[in-house]
């Protein structure tokens, strides 16, 4: 490591007026389009990528971080106060976060949500100077089998979040799971559950407008229903948010999460193909098996908002490691990247270390950089943003489902996705009624493409031989891990259901 | 309280409900189309998803069959569940209402556009919610679809219909 140039890098960043103003911009946008359910950060990247044409190398890839960190955390704006995520990477963020507005801690969540984010990316950042080269050769060993496997690990984490009733989770998971086998087949492209001629399930349901009917349509009609019963409670709009930042005794106790968050965000992003929404699930599956009190996890716990949100941010340092290092894009937004950087005559990749090593420093300072403007972002529109949840639920109800809807359009401007938002939110409706949870759902539709997908790809190479996974020390980690986790978290949920049966009777006979 | 009330019960009918939709996909894997020289088949993911379905489905069948035989009224299971009867339940006979509109905003979506559909919907849904400020729910409806549109299509240079507004689209490029 080249101390002197790393510091001489961090100042040509920091001092650099064009810089900090692109990054800054990049960064306010990113939060405000993050936070529009239907708007990913990709989207933001790939719209504001035409701006930067006309700039240097350093203050166009600022513009194009800050836009990605402040997507990030832009996302868990609209998970944490109107129950839809803004981006699939959020999508967790609402198990604990929409529970703490309902407390009326929409600030406080906010806060906490944007200090892990903070930290979360600073952590990312950090590991990417100093560790990229190691993290991505071990990202490279990565084929079908280990990613097969890492997407089971992934699904152990349903038994985590199924709340009461495992098996109800379980059935939840697996309808998710089938839901993702609609369309066409990724290998042979042999139509499944449809047939040629109805083209708006070619490609499957597809995610986003999945998403935001199962959570924000259907969270909408339940609004009314109990509006018209009278049970409909305002939040209160009087939090007072005396620091936008999350007080020492609540960073006591969310800096654990926050720090495990961060590293396994990192390196799930460091991991082609697997981004910021696997990352939120591991890691929250993960803190919530090491918690002293299980229980509370999904009633509003900043525990919950911190692991998810560190994860999505370190996603971002974790995906600039193939990026930098060997050439590959981590996620769909460093593939813009790399398309940045092309255009701008440098090709990343081992080479770039070498001819390009001050470029790298700037990069790595760069994505340090839009961290904290993302950071002040937040804390400049924190209270802003926690004035929503105070609007009269008789207007905000509409207003939400209003720009769902738009939300599910926009993806692919197609009014049948709009269709499959108000299905799936009907689905919702009822599942939630009858209490069938609704995330894990929301992971078997992140993760079984990515399973099955693998899963017949490593099949394939291995001539039809599944037992030669066995063989794999990455993949048999995975596994061994999967399998703890389903363990441990059975374990811990009957205990949780035995206290909870224990509880009611005391209260009963009281 | 009647056994069929409880949530116990609510379990039972929900299970059987996946148990038919995991029995129904599973009958329509088997017409998938088979293809040569490949070791995994386009049926045998749904297939194992509706296996893994239709097993955990069956066992939330048994757990609620054995909790409405030996359950107390101190269990858990025992509470109500939630209704569907629209008849009694005015709530749900409003969340059904706003399905219903959803469902008209997308069969009209095309043809009036999103800023006429978003006005309509937000605005009969805060009549029926009970709103009656009358200028203030005009100017919601209005302003909402039509911020959101501007940003839609200014900012974020997507396309959305516009039905007979059409001419916004115009003046706003003009501008």
């Amino acid at each position: 490591m080249n101390w002197s140039l790393l510091a001489s890098s961090y100042g040509a960043v920091f001092g650099n007026v064009q810089v900090l103003l692109m990054t800054f911009l990049g960064a306010l946008g990113g939060v405000l389009l993050g936070a529009i359910p239907g708007m990913t950060a990709t989207m933001g990247v790939a719209l504001l990528i035409p701006f930067s044409f006309g700039m240097d190398l350093i203050p166009s890839i600022g513009l194009l971080l800050g836009i990605y960190c402040g997507g990030m955390y832009g996302g868990s704006i609209s998970a944490i106060l109107i129950h839809a995520p803004g981006t699939p990477a959020a999508a967790a963020t609402l198990l604990d976060g929409y529970p703490m507005c309902q407390k009326g801690q929409a600030g406080k969540a906010l806060s906490v949500a944007m200090f892990s984010s903070f930290v979360g990316g600073v952590i990312g950042a950090l590991i990417m100077t100093f560790l990229s080269p190691i993290i991505a050769d071990m990202a490279m060993n990565f084929g079908p089998g280990e990613m097969f496997m890492l997407a089971v690990f992934g699904l152990s984490v349903i038994v985590a979040i199924s709340g009461k009733s495992i098996a109800k989770g379980l059935v939840s998971a697996f309808f998710g799971m089938l839901l993702c086998t609609v369309g066409l087949d990724p290998t042979n492209g042999i139509p499944r559950f449809i047939t040629y001629k109805q083209t708006g399930l070619l490609e499957g349901f597809q995610f986003i407008p999945t998403l935001i009917g199962l959570f924000a349509v259907a969270e909408v009609i339940a609004g009314v229903e109990r509006i018209i019963r009278g049970e409909e409670k305002q939040e209160s709009s009087h939090e007072k948010i005396t620091n936008v930042l999350p007080d020492w005794q609540t960073i006591k106790q969310i800096w654990p999460n926050i720090l495990s968050g961060g590293i396994i965000g990192t390196f799930i992003g460091a991991i082609p193909g697997a981004g910021g929404d696997i990352a939120v699930f591991v890691s929250y599956g993960f803190n919530k098996s090491l918690s002293k009190h299980p229980e509370l996890w999904g009633t509003g716990i900043p525990n919950g908002v911190a692991s998810t949100e560190s994860a999505n941010n370190g996603c971002s340092g974790g995906a600039m490691i193939p990026l930098l290092s060997l050439g590959v894009p981590g996620d769909s937004v460093t593939a813009i990247l790399l398309g940045a950087f092309i255009m701008k005559g440098i090709q990343p990749g081992p080479m770039m270390y070498i001819s390009e090593l001050p470029t790298v420093y700037k990069v790595f300072a760069a994505l340090m950089l839009a961290n904290l403007a993302m950071l002040v972002v937040g804390c400049l529109g924190v209270r802003f943003f926690a004035k929503i949840v105070s609007v009269e639920k008789k207007m905000l109800y509409p207003i939400i489902l209003v720009i769902s809807l738009l939300g599910a359009f926009s993806i692919n401007k197609n009014v049948f996705d709009v269709g499959v938002c108000v299905v799936f939110g009907i689905i919702g409706w009822l599942m939630n009624k009858y209490e069938f949870p609704l995330s894990p759902i929301l992971l078997a539709l992140i993760l079984g493409p990515m399973c099955e997908k693998n899963f017949v790809r490593y099949m394939n190479i291995q001539r039809g031989n599944f037992f030669a996974i066995f063989t794999s020390p990455i993949a048999m980690v995975f596994l061994v891990v999967a399998v703890a986790t389903i363990l441990f978290s059975i374990y811990k949920q009957s205990k949780i259901n035995k206290r909870e049966a224990a509880h009611k009777a005391a209260q009963k006979a009281q | 309280m009647k056994k069929t009330k409880t949530q116990a019960f609510a379990n039972l009918i929900g299970s059987l409900i996946f148990i038919a939709l995991g029995a129904w996909a599973l009958t329509q894997t088997y017409s998938f189309q088979e293809v040569k020289n490949t070791y995994v088949q386009a049926a045998v993911f749904p297939q194992i998803m509706c296996v893994g379905m239709l097993i955990f489905a069956i066992i939330l069948l048994i757990q609620s069959i054995i909790k409405l035989m030996t359950m107390d009224e101190n269990d858990p299971l025992a509470e109500p569940a939630a209704s569907i009867n629209f008849i009694k339940d005015r709530g749900v006979l409003a969340a059904l209402f706003v399905m219903l509109l959803c469902v008209l905003f997308v069969m009209f979506f095309k043809s009036l556009g999103y800023v006429i559909c978003g006005a309509v919907l937000c605005f009969v849904i805060m009549v029926l919610i009970g709103k009656r400020n009358w200028l203030q729910m005009a100017l919601v409806s209005i302003l909402v679809p039509l911020g959101m549109w501007l940003v839609f299509y200014k900012v974020l240079t997507v396309n959305i219909p516009m039905g007979p507004l059409q001419f916004l689209r115009d003046l706003v490029d003009m501008i």
